[in-house]
């Protein structure tokens, strides 16, 4: 093999590879974001209605036929008159619940929408995992560290950070940087990136009887 | 992992948004501040006489309305077809073959891998691990595609890591027999059931 067909062989081995990479980290990021399907399908069905009635209107106009529910320039005079043909109270109202349905769509087009999940690092393709599984699994270890049962451990996970209450058995007592170090080391062996920051909270007050 | 159209969705979200802020925005100024009523009665009055030169304008000699109406009602109906075109796309890219092999290598026919074949073989290999209570495999196509999505509910309490890693490894199994790559996502999640059952105790 002559020298340039190393090379081209190379790099097309390394575009290729480079394409995979960003094909993995497009799929990473429509699993960690929401699709915002269940919004579209709302506004879609709301936007269709007021279509729908339009429609029928400027149908029953175009044909010559009396208006079904509003004569459109019944209407057009009724949006002139407005603040005074309505008691300000409820045009105040609508326009305020317009306002949040408005609101509504909007937000869900621009906020970013995260699910409640981390990227794992895998060997093949990608893997997520909900935040409420790597909980369960923090708990657990945390758990067996401080000897306690399972109704001891409150460990919440968010994107930053990781979150665990213990409640000690009365007389029993648990060290928490033992428990803190636990809980670290069960993540690190899940490489998360960024790692979560490991809050360990142990209560004062013990459990009797357990 | 499918074919839901994300960046039009945002858009076309954004864009309803914005308009119903404007209505609503609108709506509260005129109610809250009396002082605008003049303004909105001049706009109005002046938009309203525009659109009433527009419809005489329109009206065909012998007719008693303007072929306008005709025209709203044909646009509003191109809008509800786009409407329900869009509802359409949403979670779309269910794909029923995992592999095909069109490339001609002399021989008659081609090959093609449905895609039954590998989520059974992977569904059924999962199903046998205890530390697995559920697990679904779909193909969807993404980008033209078709990739293999994995959901995988451990019990409470396993690693979710170790649980990636088997899932890798039967994968990787998989891929030897069918003898390409596809695209793979593994997603381990819960369940009430998970919840509810009993922890995994031996390790």
């Amino acid at each position: 093999m002559s020298g340039t067909d190393y090379q081209e062989h190379y790099d097309g081995q390394a575009t290729a590879y480079e394409a995979g990479d960003r094909f993995n980290d497009r799929l990473a990021l429509r699993e960690t974001r929401s699709s915002r399907a269940p919004a579209a399908i709302i506004a879609a069905v709301l936007v269709s209605l007021i279509c729908l009635y339009v429609l029928l209107e400027a149908a029953l106009k175009a044909i010559g036929q009396p208006a079904w529910l509003l004569e459109p320039r019944d209407f057009a005079a009724w949006l002139n008159q407005l603040p005074r043909n309505v008691p300000t109270l409820i045009l105040g109202t609508s326009g305020v619940l317009i306002l949040f349905a408005g609101l509504f769509f909007f937000l869900h087009g621009v906020l970013p929408g995260r699910l409640h999940r981390h990227v794992l690092p895998s060997r093949r393709g990608i893997a997520v995992v909900d935040d409420e599984v790597l909980a369960s699994s923090l708990a657990r270890r945390a758990r067996t560290r401080a000897n306690v049962t399972e109704e001891q451990v409150l460990v919440t996970v968010s994107r930053t950070l990781v979150e665990v209450q213990l409640r000690p058995t009365s007389g029993i007592p648990v060290e928490e940087s033992a428990i803190q170090s636990a809980v670290e080391d069960e993540l690190l062996h899940s490489h998360i990136d960024p790692m979560p920051e490991v809050r360990v909270r142990v209560s004062t007050s013990g459990v009797v009887g357990q | 992992m499918n074919e839901t159209p994300r960046a039009l969705n945002r858009v076309l979200l954004t864009l309803i948004g914005l308009l119903l802020i404007a209505v609503g925005a609108t709506a509260v100024a005129l109610a809250a501040v009396p002082a605008l009523a003049g303004t909105w009665h001049a706009l109005t009055r002046r938009a309203g006489a525009g659109i009433e030169n527009v419809l005489a304008a329109t009206t065909l000699p012998g007719q008693r309305d303007s072929w306008l109406w005709i025209v709203l009602a044909l646009v509003m109906l191109v809008l509800i077809v786009l409407m329900i075109a869009w509802v359409a796309q949403q979670g779309k890219g269910r794909a029923s073959t995992l592999a095909a092999d069109y490339n001609d290598d002399g021989g008659p026919g081609t090959v093609e891998l449905g895609a039954a074949v590998a989520e059974q073989a992977l569904k059924t290999a999962l199903l046998e691990r205890e530390e697995i209570l559920h697990a679904t495999v779909a193909t969807y196509e993404f980008r033209g595609t078709p990739g293999l999505r994995v959901r995988v509910l451990p019990r409470k309490g396993v690693p979710p890591y170790l649980v990636a890693e088997q899932v890798s490894d039967l994968v990787e199994a998989l891929d030897l027999v069918i003898g390409r790559e596809t695209p793979v996502v593994i997603s381990i999640g819960t369940s009430a059931r998970a919840r509810l059952g009993r922890t995994e105790r031996v390790h």
